[in-house]
């Protein structure tokens, strides 16, 4: 393979951030919503994201065939478990048609749960690490056993993978 | 799955009503699938779907393309139903002409949220092609 100039700086900066990693993703940051063409499958890319607090993450639906939402869970949206540091502020993007976006900038440190509100049970469910455990005001997530249903608990990946990896892909294309 | 198929397969067989609406839209109380849950117009793979609210989650859909031909039928049949005993029965259907029958399975959306199978009847032998994109 030969790079270019242009790709050489690219590769090197990104070595740099690798090498300091695990690095947190800042500015603004894009979860893709994705389907299978005939929507066999359904899901968040990436599942798992880590990013510095105040980061923007901007949800796009990426699937020409299916609306998503993107919902924290939160018991002021749908009667949801709380799965937000308690200070944060609950965000719901509302149905979002093909191409559509909606941006959120979490402050508060802590782990964001979300789903999409018709996909939650074919395991459409995503996870946002804001900060790292110890920064000021870090929440460390305390959930009763089974207060979402077993399809999204299982897809969610763990914090620590996250840090360690923080564009975590997930096991689906 | 196989016994799925099959019973999936029988289903649309035994579809006997034939609406006989050609043209979009078709009248009420058909209504588009677009203008009563959030999805696109035009699905890729089915169409511009046109259901009778009353016959949800099942339908028929009836998919028309992008001239507004009816090119196919479009049953939704969720899975736990089925598993349950449930049987869906003399559906009705767009058109009785039906030259393949897709059948597959889809992980849920706006309307019909549960997981189902998709049994799709195409009315002609270029409907799939035109249904696409």
């Amino acid at each position: 393979m030969t790079l270019t100039r242009r790709e050489v700086l690219l590769a090197g900066g990104g070595l740099a951030v690798l090498c300091a990693a695990p690095a947190l993703a800042a500015g603004e940051i894009v979860i893709e919503m994705k389907g299978s063409a005939r929507g066999e499958q359904v899901w968040f890319a990436p599942l798992g994201l880590a990013v510095a607090a105040g980061t923007r993450v901007r949800f796009v639906n990426r699937d020409p065939g299916n609306s998503h939402t993107a919902t924290c869970y939160h018991p002021s949206i749908l009667d949801r478990p709380r799965r937000i540091p308690r200070a944060a502020t609950p965000w719901d993007s509302g149905f979002l048609m093909p191409d559509d976006s909606f941006a959120v900038v979490p402050a508060v440190p802590g782990v964001y749960d979300f789903y999409c509100q018709p996909h939650e049970m074919a395991g459409m469910v995503g996870r946002l690490v804001v900060g790292r455990p110890g920064d000021p005001g870090w929440e460390e997530p305390d959930y009763p056993p089974g207060d979402l249903p077993e399809v999204a608990l299982a897809a969610f990946p763990a914090v620590a993978e996250i840090l360690r990896q923080p564009v975590l892909k997930g096991g689906t294309p | 799955m196989q016994r799925l198929s099959i019973l999936c397969a029988t289903l649309a067989l035994a579809a006997t009503a034939s609406l006989a609406q050609d043209n979009a839209p078709p009248p009420a109380p058909y209504a588009a699938v677009s203008s009563l849950v959030e999805l696109p117009d035009f699905l890729p793979g089915l169409g511009q779907l046109y259901v009778d609210p009353a016959t949800l989650p099942a339908g028929p859909f009836l998919g028309y393309d992008h001239d507004g031909k009816l090119s196919a039928t479009v049953y939704m049949v969720p899975l736990a139903e089925l598993e349950g005993g449930k049987a869906f029965n003399d559906l009705a259907v767009g058109n009785p002409s039906v030259t393949g029958v897709d059948i597959y399975y889809n992980a849920g959306h706006p309307g019909v949220e549960a997981p189902h199978a998709h049994v799709v009847l195409y009315h002609d032998a270029e409907a799939k092609g035109r249904l696409a994109q």
